[in-house]
């Protein structure tokens, strides 16, 4: 390698970040659209919150985490105006560090979003992981200031309270942990979630298994689940803009042109190895 | 656009802040690792302050200080587990036969939800949903032979210092193969997921910073 390519070489992620932000800056263009053109994961997961019935008690186990929660952001905002829209009671609750923060920055978001504060429930931090799981299924301890009904139902009944368990998958804890830990101990209820694509070969089993109800684990399903969506006046408690496919189609590009230069290397230097290897 | 931020003014230094920090973290793609190490530290240095306040406002004072100041008497095992806690951070100065007491709860009640649940709530329904039944459609009998075919070959794949025929060999090769190209399919799901956060951070600086919103 010649010493101007090293340093093209070198500046190529930076290269990258800039084509990156002008690929942001680019319209979006008619031929590229996130949404998956088969909605019928989207449809599984209307049909499922479709059958909650009334003002549905939701239990949301909120423990995405930092490295792809920007993947299932906008989803998770969509479906927790969409369930605020259904007249939904969401009670958060965190088994990990990171979800309690991120649930936390997205409770303040709903309280700056003017959403009702009648119909949230802060359960906060539940520490032991799969032990912590199974605490919750035994007793919920509630903190409320006021009269606060929905807390009230919550400290009386348990999780028996709820109609529906949401869980918002990251990487330390996700519908797996739900499905062994809760599942089992609390009967028939409904487990819907919103996991990154990187849960997806985990969680699949567990849909066709019929333990899930129903899963947006890609950012294509994601996308098609809010297409579906008239939230009116809650709009405003969804993501500002929505991601922007061109940056994610030129990254994967990138990935794959790097990925192919790396084994194409690999295969040229196999060659020339059993080339030099042959007699004469 | 992540909206984490309002317009107060707190809002808007945190967007600084953290436009900022980002633009170090990106400024290591050109070899400037000083300021990116500093990075490093604030977010190690945040992520241990945020722990210690869970554990304080969450887990310390709520559910072990405040119970036994209500009622001392009224909730012994509080006093167990304090004790177990006590004897873990007193581990290096006594006996070997104590400090382990609490190692060894904290990993058999790991491993008992963990083995459990994993029974319970995966194996035994995967099993039932993965047997063939009459009248079920040619894809569903097909999809089941598949994965018992593909979870044969990869259990293979493990079984290590047993002496093997011709056949085992090539069927453990086959389940290592496999499981090599479950790890690189999980690894690009893996590189979506970091491409997006990559996307969402250049979004970030134009549109929550910079308000270029196209």
């Amino acid at each position: 390698m010649t010493e101007r390519a090293r340093r093209l070489w070198r500046l190529a992620p930076v290269l990258l970040v800039i084509a990156l932000a002008v690929a942001w800056q680019v319209p979006d263009v008619g031929w590229l659209d996130l949404a998956s053109p088969d909605a019928e994961v989207a449809e599984r997961m209307t049909a499922a919150l479709d059958a909650l019935g009334e003002e549905p008690r939701v239990l949301v186990g909120f423990d995405a985490d930092i490295g792809t929660y920007a993947e299932t952001r906008p989803t998770v905002r969509a479906m927790i105006a969409d369930l605020l829209a259904r007249d939904a009671r969401l009670a958060f609750v965190s088994l990990t560090a990171e979800g309690r923060a991120l649930a936390s920055a997205e409770l303040a978001r709903l309280d700056r979003g003017e959403a009702n504060p009648a119909r949230l429930l802060d359960l906060g931090f539940i520490p032991g992981a799969e032990a912590g799981l199974v605490d919750l299924t035994r007793r919920i301890r509630v903190s409320y200031e006021g009269d606060h009904a929905f807390a009230r139902e919550v400290e009386a009944t348990g999780i028996g309270t709820f109609d529906a368990v949401l869980v918002i998958g990251g990487n330390d804890l996700g519908p797996r942990s739900w499905v062994e830990q809760v599942a089992p101990r609390i009967g028939e209820i409904p487990f819907i979630a919103v996991t990154p694509t990187v849960l997806l070969p985990e969680v699949q089993p567990y849909l066709g298994a019929g333990s899930l109800q129903a899963v947006l684990g890609t950012p294509r399903d994601g996308a098609a689940y809010r297409e579906t969506l008239a939230l009116g006046n809650l709009e405003r408690l969804t993501d500002p803009i929505e991601p922007r496919p061109l940056p994610v189609l030129l990254g994967m590009l990138v990935a794959v042109a790097v990925l192919g230069q790396a084994l194409g290397t690999r295969v040229l230097g196999e060659l020339r190895a059993a080339r030099s290897r042959e007699p004469g | 656009m992540s909206g984490f931020f309002g317009t107060s003014v707190a809002d808007i230094a945190a967007t600084w802040v953290a436009a900022i920090v980002t633009l170090i973290v990106f400024g290591s793609l050109l070899g400037e690792r000083r300021a990116f190490g500093w990075t490093q530290h604030l977010l190690a240095g945040l992520a241990t302050g945020f722990l210690a306040l869970i554990a304080l406002t969450e887990v310390i004072g709520p559910r072990l200080v405040a119970p036994i100041a209500a009622d001392p008497s009224g909730r012994p095992e509080l006093w167990v587990g304090l004790a177990l806690v006590a004897s873990a951070a007193a581990a290096p100065w006594l006996p070997r036969q104590i400090s382990v007491i609490p190692v060894s709860v904290a990993i058999g009640a790991l491993a008992a939800f963990a083995l459990g649940g994993a029974v319970i709530g995966t194996l035994l329904p995967q099993i039932d949903a993965a047997i063939v039944r009459p009248g079920g459609s040619a894809a569903a009998t097909i999809g089941g032979a598949l994965a018992v075919v593909v979870t044969g070959l990869v259990l293979v794949g493990f079984l290590h210092g047993i002496p093997r025929g011709r056949v085992l060999t090539a069927a453990a090769g086959a389940g290592r193969w496999l499981l090599i190209g479950g790890i690189g399919g999980w690894l690009g799901f893996l590189i979506l997921s970091r491409l997006i956060l990559l996307v969402d951070r250049v979004g970030f600086l134009l549109g929550d910073w910079l308000g270029l919103v196209p």
